[in-house]
């Protein structure tokens, strides 16, 4: 059962074709690993498929849904929720209020149930004094309290974008752990990372972007020796 | 500590009641200024919570004034209605602009709203028949028949409405909507907030609070003309009054409203010819060593004592 599928997407940027005809299939209750050199498209399919961008021809179905021209907030509240690269808490409000913004408007929950509903979810995750300031957390409770906040839009897509970078190997483990448990919620995720340890760790399926095109896919020791991978990361020989 | 804060807000609320029994005609002039420029104040800093910067107070103020004198004059409504009228006009025409200005941001939106004042002059010049033209329209009999001390009531009910409206926006849903959309419009509909509401509603509310308060004002001097009505006074003072007092916060307006208001008075009737510089001078002065304003300033401070002892 596929809860999204992509087909034949490509999304340029004036000349710079960023997506060519993308197809993906996520499957319910699967971690999906998307690699890529710097540059592939992976944080741009990322941003079409949660309705940053919408793409120049192409379809994506979410839970039998064309959501192919919803824009961001509605696909948000179907059930597609993403954290992002660069992360963007809102300073203005603590951590417990970061995560409640995504359980106000991701579900149109009440003041009172999103409030509940956060601290539950950070609970969940391990964050701890959460009426905190966020000036001085570190980089570990920053990167929780992301998967927090799109947790609490109550996804049934999770996609993390590069959401290990930063932390050490301990802390990486740790949030391994907690997408592993995010996932046996019944949830289904899609990561963006950079490093093959946790990809070989932590995914079901991985998915090569090269240049805006599907290059290879399948089960990690399958794509990991495939030679179009090998050169689109180390380069041809000459 | 909780107790303190209301014994605070009834003295403050029933000195401000009862003000016109022990001051003078002329300090409740003043206060009634203030008290409308605190409105406007409160209202801009309203839509800055969303991230968006508007530079066209003075024009819903404007469509507020002379809806307000054109119904009293050319429909016969009562004063008050007329001014509720012209509250409800500045937000039908705010609906209607904002649906194409706030697909702006940052300083495409400021110009456009800026641009919106000297619109609407224009067109208030050129109505001739409607309008008056460039001379204006009186009113036979100001409101109230003039007592000073019933404007203020009714501006002081205005600006603390406008402060009630402020609390709402702060203290509900509206709030975790605007400041997210101020931090990263892009996380922001991430996170399913639909931006354009939020922002059109927060758009179309000011206006009506900018309308209203230029309604009570066109009332209270039976006058309006394009020049006086729209002019940018009431754009530049509230401005000035929300960044000196602090922006993102009730109180912020509140105090900057009441701190501005008194100096420029003070300072107008100490030397009536050169005020104006000196006025700018402390505004500059304030800015540039409290970028975040008085209310902004000090709340920092209390947080760095807080985290210094802890």
């Amino acid at each position: 059962m596929s809860v999204l599928r992509i087909e034949n997407l490509t999304r340029r940027f004036g000349g710079l074709v960023a997506l060519s005809g993308v197809n993906l299939e996520l499957r319910e209750n699967e971690i999906l690993g998307l690699i890529g050199p710097n540059g592939a498209g992976k944080t741009t399919l990322l941003n079409v498929i949660s309705g940053i961008y919408l793409p120049n021809s192409g379809r994506i179905i979410f839970d039998g849904k064309d959501v192919t021209e919803s824009p961001a907030h509605i696909r948000c509240r179907l059930g597609i929720g993403r954290t992002f690269q660069i992360i963007q808490p809102n300073q203005n409000l603590n951590v417990l209020e970061n995560v409640m913004v995504g359980s106000l408007f991701g579900q149109g929950a009440g003041l009172k149930e999103a409030r509940r509903k956060a601290q539950e979810i950070c609970q969940f995750l391990g964050l701890s004094r959460i009426e905190r300031d966020i000036t001085r957390l570190t980089v570990l409770e920053i990167k929780k309290m992301e998967m927090a906040h799109a947790l609490a839009t109550q996804p049934k897509v999770l996609l993390l974008d590069e959401i290990m970078t930063g932390l050490n190997i301990d802390e990486a483990r740790e949030v391994i752990e907690l997408v592993r448990k995010i996932r046996d919620q019944g949830m289904t995720i899609c990561v963006i990372e950079h490093m093959m340890r946790i990809i070989k760790e932590l995914t079901d399926r991985v998915l090569v972007l090269d240049r805006g095109e599907v290059i290879a896919e399948g089960l990690y020791e399958e794509v990991s020796n495939d030679p179009r991978v090998i050169s689109a990361y180390l380069g041809e020989e000459e | 500590m909780r107790n303190w804060r209301y014994i605070v807000y009834i003295v403050v609320i029933s000195l401000a009641i009862s003000f016109p029994f022990y001051a003078g005609v002329h300090p409740i002039h003043v206060a009634t200024t203030i008290l409308s420029l605190l409105a406007l104040a409160l209202s801009w800093d309203i839509l800055l919570r969303g991230g968006q910067l508007s530079l066209g107070v003075s024009a819903f103020f404007g469509i507020g004034s002379y809806t307000t004198v054109l119904t009293h004059l050319n429909w016969e409504v009562s004063p008050l209605l007329s001014i509720v009228l012209g509250g409800l006009a500045a937000g039908v025409v705010a609906l209607v602009i904002g649906l194409a200005v706030l697909r702006l941001r940052g300083l495409y939106f400021a110009i456009v709203t800026l641009a919106l004042t000297f619109i609407f002059i224009v067109i208030v010049r050129n109505l001739t028949d409607l309008t008056g033209g460039a001379i204006g329209k009186l009113i036979p009999s100001v409101i109230f028949g003039g007592d000073p001390a019933m404007i203020y009531w009714l501006t002081l009910a205005i600006a603390v409405a406008t402060i009630i409206t402020s609390e709402i926006f702060q203290k509900t849903r509206i709030h975790f909507a605007l400041t997210s959309i101020r931090n990263n419009e892009i996380a922001a509909k991430s996170s399913g907030i639909d931006i354009f509401k939020y922002l059109l509603f927060a758009f179309v509310v000011t206006a009506v609070i900018q309308g209203v308060v230029g309604g009570v004002h066109a009332q209270r001097f039976a006058f309006v003309s394009p020049e006086e009505s729209f002019s940018l006074t009431f754009t530049i003072l509230p401005l000035a009054m929300c960044l000196l007092g602090g922006s993102f916060s009730t109180l912020g307006s509140v105090i900057g409203a009441g701190g501005l208001g008194v100096l420029a008075e003070y300072l107008r009737l100490m030397m009536p010819r050169g005020h104006l510089a000196i006025y700018g001078l402390v505004m500059v002065m304030a800015i540039l060593l409290m970028p975040k304003g008085i209310v902004g300033t000090i709340r920092e401070q209390l947080v760095r004592r807080k985290t210094a002892s802890s």
